[in-house]
């Protein structure tokens, strides 16, 4: 091998490295945790100039023809180090466009032009990075030791990328595979409803923007430690843009894909490209470049949006072919408490008031859940049923009055830290996270598993494996009542309506909450296992769970709730077993005139 | 979600459909204007089958469709409402028909000016039921015309606006939920339930009927 | 003072381009619910092909025509084979978005590998300078505004009083009840897409004209001061969006003036961020 070869190959390895690393960064922000940052160029970009400043010596050095800030003349690998951190740092003044008021592309769009914008500024600003002209002379790691041209150098520049690279990945995959990634996927797929299951969105999402950029940033310090200049016409929004190509088509949220795209798109096509034989005017072949990747894009959404290597479905083996068993047969009639019995009052509402655009839709609400009562709470269409249980949960915020927990006022307790303290609810619309197994969308709801935090899943498997084991077994009882083991593997999206419905009861009651809020949880599921679900909510009532019921269908109201709450016109008619509120007037006359 | 339902409506006549939440009723109406696709039987209208057009040509039918919620359109003036509801017609009919339906909710009058979204409830039902009346249509398909609404606009809704629209000759289909009330105005009256059909006949014979109360306020599943 | 009212000519006439842009882009939002980033690759299309009517020897007037009108046949065909057929399919916004953004690197790069690198100009006399009650303009910067003006009542004429921009207005606001009350929808969002488009065309073409020369690549900063536009007066309400390129246009070159031109733009990004942040249905949108 000629030299030249062996010089073209280590770069190639370089630049393999570099660019597995910015796939694997974004792939874990887009394709596990969805959120679609087009900014991410800027990250990298950060970590080279910072790589680069903590390396270069004073800015009047070499005669001082840069200026620039910093200029420490710090060793390897404290420019590396620097690099992942700043990236990391600079996701952090995001957090605003990641809330969860903020519509997904909006915050794309924001990111986006934040790119534009940075790039635009460094460019114009002179004193801070030596502006459009850029940094050069950056020094190599570690050359006052070793000759940046050797071949041993080279080679071994090379290895480290590469190694660092499948360092990242191997860490990725632990923390994706962990609960916590199992967390961060069901925000993918339905961020109210995870946030409703005590998912703390804002710091998942920062979460891995910091992480992503912190990535980022190392790929950026290791790139310039190797070209050794860094300039803002490398890193245009465009740039961002090829790395989405990429991940797009070796197949978002799988870490293999986005190696794989990262193979494919920022270094072979490059490469190729590059022993076209030169024709046309100069920038004719990239132009068409751009314009390819353009294609690439737009062509592979249309034929195989899951990519070359899809997100592969997490398949528990021990349910692997289990035939549905089935429900679990109930013969004794149950027996509801007393109605004498009165427990202690777990969750109140006083005086709720919600009103959209000044139409007040629920007025003045005060009614309480007692411990052990299966509360139903019925009404006419438009009765404001709906929009109390939401403000009971957190997910809609009152307008005014106030919602007690145990007589503390957690009227202003987001979501989320409701469920955390066992007040959980359920959607009437189908909420199920689609691309998580019905297994797993049980598994995530499960409270207090260790593995379940950043730090937990870096800890690793052996931290959660008995957590998760316990909770497996949960699930698997859980599966095993409702009739659904069989379907433990299969994606929630594709399930039956019903069988939906059955996954998000089974998925509330895994979390064990001290207060349950069902949003009609038996609408559209055959009417005989509408009736297994209410004995079992009667069972769990009797162990010392409190439940509020929102349901159409009175039989059940009938047979199993007590007090039942009756609302109209957004206010509370009456309160009472269905017996005596049949015999009232005023709710005959709700239900039937008005 | 319905199950092999069949209502006949005659010309001139108030048809009401009654039943429990969840009983299938708007999804019924909204198969009839053609917003939801029916996956089996049919919509005649004069005889001819209109099953699954899109809405747009149902409308050109002579169907006019009053959905139960987003049944304006916000952004716009109530002029503008009426004009869309009079968008088939020829531009020197429009004025005119304003006037009659004016005429008919006389509420509307000093309001043609306001945005839509700034109505009152009923202001905001009367005039999505005259955006409908802009057309004239033969058959007039209401879903719960009167859910929000105070008992006593309820009530002038029905009687005063509801039974008049058929005096022309024209149908109406009415789903509600009060049923007591919309008896009073109905010519005949389906109860649903489950999605299917459970009873039908003249209010009178319903109105007396114990089964009729608890088909509303009696687990019929468990009686 | 001097400075002040110098600017603010100058951020008129930036205003009076934004405006033609943002409207446009604001209606295609408004009822295809897309964030077309491809907007601006449209634009310089446009501008392009006015350069070419102008380089045929013909008037640069007549160049402006001709971009609107190719700004308008680009935007259709861009809607019906792309943006249609991936909504049909169920496409989440999300994807549009990069869907939008792969449109806009094969628009713009496309028509690089065309017309070269190399910025051109209009073939234009900017006239003599106007005093105007202090403000100093170009007859060419008074033809600008002198057009935008015209386009905004036209705008406002066919949305207020005309039978198809009460229809688009309804499309907007609720597709499916306009279906119910007889109205073609597919034809009115067909019909938006018309005109939006010739808005686009025609913003590229003055545009070029403001900025004196121009490459493919040049909208692509303008693109953030559309998006501010739009995102300040909330997205979707042409009203808001005229607001908006009012306030940024002027807002920048007033801005450009006082600090270093340079950075004009960042005073759109940082209000496009704070309306992002605090109001995402912008200054005229409801609360809710």
């Amino acid at each position: 091998m000629g030299n030249g070869v062996v010089f073209y190959l280590t770069t190639l390895l370089v630049y393999a490295g570099v660019d597995v690393l910015a796939c694997l960064g974004l792939s874990q922000q887009f394709g596990v945790a969805g959120v679609t940052n087009f900014g991410f160029i800027i990250f990298q970009a950060a970590g080279a100039y910072v790589a680069s400043v903590l390396s270069l010596p004073g800015d009047s050095a070499n005669g001082g023809f840069q200026t620039y800030l910093g200029g420490w003349n710090l060793p390897f690998p404290i420019p590396w180090l620097g690099a992942a951190l700043v990236g990391g740092l600079l996701a952090v003044p995001f957090t605003f466009l990641v809330g969860r008021r903020l519509r997904g592309d909006f915050a794309a769009i924001g990111l986006l032009v934040t790119a534009v914008m940075a790039n635009l500024l460094v460019t114009n600003y002179r004193p801070l990075f030596n502006g459009s002209a850029g940094l050069s002379l950056v020094p190599a790691p570690l050359q006052d030791r070793f000759d940046p041209q050797s071949l041993g150098y080279q080679w071994a520049y090379g290895i480290t990328a590469v190694v660092l690279a499948a360092l990242v990945y191997l860490f990725l995959r632990r923390i994706t595979e962990s609960p916590y990634g199992r967390s961060l996927r069901a925000m993918r797929d339905n961020d109210l409803v995870a946030d409703s299951l005590g998912k703390n969105l804002v710091s998942l999402r920062l979460a891995m923007l910091v992480l992503g950029g912190a990535i980022a940033g190392l790929s950026g310090g290791i790139l310039v430690g190797f070209i050794n200049l860094w300039a803002p016409s490398g890193w245009m929004y465009a740039e961002t843009i090829v790395l989405f190509a990429a991940i797009i088509i070796g197949g978002a949220g799988n870490h293999r894909g986005a190696i794989l795209g990262a193979l494919l798109v920022p270094l072979a096509f490059e490469e190729v490209t590059r022993f076209i034989p030169q024709f046309g005017p100069p920038g004719l072949i990239p132009a068409l470049q751009w314009v390819a990747i353009g294609a690439l894009i737009v062509l592979f959404i249309w034929f195989r949006p899951q990519g070359v290597l899809p997100e592969r479905r997490r398949i528990t083996a021990r349910f692997d072919n289990a035939p549905d068993p089935p429900p679990a047969a109930r013969t004794e009639p149950r027996t509801p408490p007393p109605a004498d019995s009165v427990g202690e009052v777990v969750l109140a509402a006083h005086g709720l008031t919600r009103a959209f655009d000044g139409v007040p839709v629920v007025s003045d609400v005060s009614f309480q859940l007692r411990r052990g009562r299966l509360t139903g709470l019925i009404g006419p269409n438009g009765a404001g049923k709906s929009t109390t249980l939401a403000m009971l949960a957190g997910t809609l915020a009152p307008t005014g009055g106030s919602v007690l927990h145990h007589g503390q006022d957690i009227t202003r307790l987001p979501a989320f830290r409701r469920a955390r303290t066992g007040v959980l609810r359920t959607f009437q619309l189908a909420s199920e996270f689609k691309r998580l197994t019905v297994l797993e969308n049980l598994l995530c709801a499960v409270p207090h598993q260790p593995g379940d935090s950043f730090h937990g899943a870096v800890l690793g498997r052996r931290h959660w494996r008995d957590a998760e084991d316990r909770a497996i077994d949960r699930a698997a009882a859980m599966l095993d009542q409702f009739g659904l083991t069989g379907h433990a593997n299969q994606y929630a999206g594709d399930l039956s309506g019903g069988q939906r419905r059955l996954v998000e009861i089974m998925r509330a009651l895994m979390a064990e909450p001290e207060v349950l809020l069902l949003d009609e949880p038996v609408a559209g599921v055959h009417p005989r296992l509408a009736h297994e679900i209410g004995a079992r909510l009667l069972d769990l009532c009797a162990g010392g769970m409190t439940i509020l019921m929102v349901e159409h269908e009175l039989a059940i109201m009938d047979e199993f709730c007590d007090p039942v709450v009756v609302m109209a016109e957004g206010r509370i008619l009456a309160e009472g077993t269905m017996d005596v509120l049949r015999s009232r007037s005023e709710v005959v006359a709700a239900y039937l005139v008005g | 979600m319905v199950h092999d339902v069949s209502i006949d409506v005659e010309p001139g006549q108030v048809v009401s459909i009654v039943g429990p939440n969840g009983s299938g009723k708007s999804t019924l109406l909204k198969t009839i204007a053609g917003v939801v696709t029916a996956l089996s039987g049919q919509v005649l209208l004069d005889g001819n089958d209109i099953t699954n057009w899109p809405p747009e040509r149902i409308a050109r039918a002579g169907v006019g469709y009053v959905p139960q919620v987003n049944d304006v359109f916000g952004p716009l003036s109530v002029r503008e409402n009426l004009e869309m509801g009079g968008y088939l017609l020829h531009r020197k009919e429009i004025a005119g028909h304003i006037d009659k339906v004016v005429g008919y909710f006389p509420t509307l009058g000093p309001l043609l000016g306001r945005r839509a979204n700034k109505l009152s409830g009923g202001e905001r039902k009367m005039l999505a039921m005259g955006r409908v009346l802009m057309l004239q249509p033969a058959l007039f398909v209401l879903d719960e015309p009167t859910a929000n609404l105070a008992p006593a606009i309820a009530q002038r809704l029905l009687h005063e606006h509801v039974r008049q629209l058929s005096v022309g000759g024209a149908s109406v289909v009415i789903v509600e939920q009060r049923a007591r009330a919309v008896l009073e105005i109905s010519d005949h009256t389906y109860v649903l339930g489950g999605g299917r059909l459970r009873m039908a006949g003249s209010p009178a014979d319903l109105a007396n009927s114990p089964d009729f109360v608890d088909s509303f306020l009696g687990g019929h599943a468990t009686r | 003072m001097s400075l002040l009212l110098s600017s603010l000519g100058f951020g008129l006439v930036t205003a009076a381009v934004l405006a033609i842009a943002s409207v446009g882009f604001t209606m295609q939002f408004a009822v295809t619910d897309v964030l077309n980033l491809a907007y601006g690759a449209v634009m310089i299309l446009g501008a392009y092909v006015g350069y070419a009517v102008n380089q045929a020897g013909l008037s640069v007037w007549l160049g402006v025509g001709a971009a609107a009108v190719s700004g308008a046949v680009i935007s259709v065909l861009l809607n019906r084979v792309v943006y249609t057929p991936f909504r049909r399919r169920g496409t989440a916004p999300i994807a549009m978005v990069i869907v939008s953004l792969g449109m806009t690197l094969i628009l713009e790069f496309g028509l690089q590998s065309y017309v070269g690198g190399n910025n051109v100009s209009y073939q234009l006399d900017q006239g003599p300078t106007v005093r105007l009650g202090g403000l100093q303009l170009t007859v060419a910067q008074l033809v600008i505004m002198g057009i935008s003006v015209a386009a905004m009542l036209a705008i406002h004429t066919l949305l207020r009083f005309t039978r198809l921009g009460k229809a688009m207005r309804a499309t907007a606001a609720d597709r499916s009840l306009a279906r119910t009350c007889g109205i073609r929808t597919d034809r009115v969002v067909a019909a938006t897409w018309v005109l939006s488009g010739a808005l686009c065309g025609l913003a590229g073409a003055v545009f070029a004209m403001d900025a004196g020369s121009f490459g493919a690549t040049s909208t692509d900063l303008f693109l953030v001061l559309i998006l501010a536009a739009v995102f300040l007066g909330g997205p979707g309400q042409p009203y808001g969006a005229m607001l908006g390129a009012l306030v940024i246009g002027v807002g920048t070159e007033v801005s450009a003036a006082y600090l270093t031109p340079a950075y004009k733009d960042v005073v759109a990004f940082v209000l496009l961020l704070i309306m992002l942040a605090a109001r995402p249905t912008g200054l005229l949108g409801s609360r809710n």
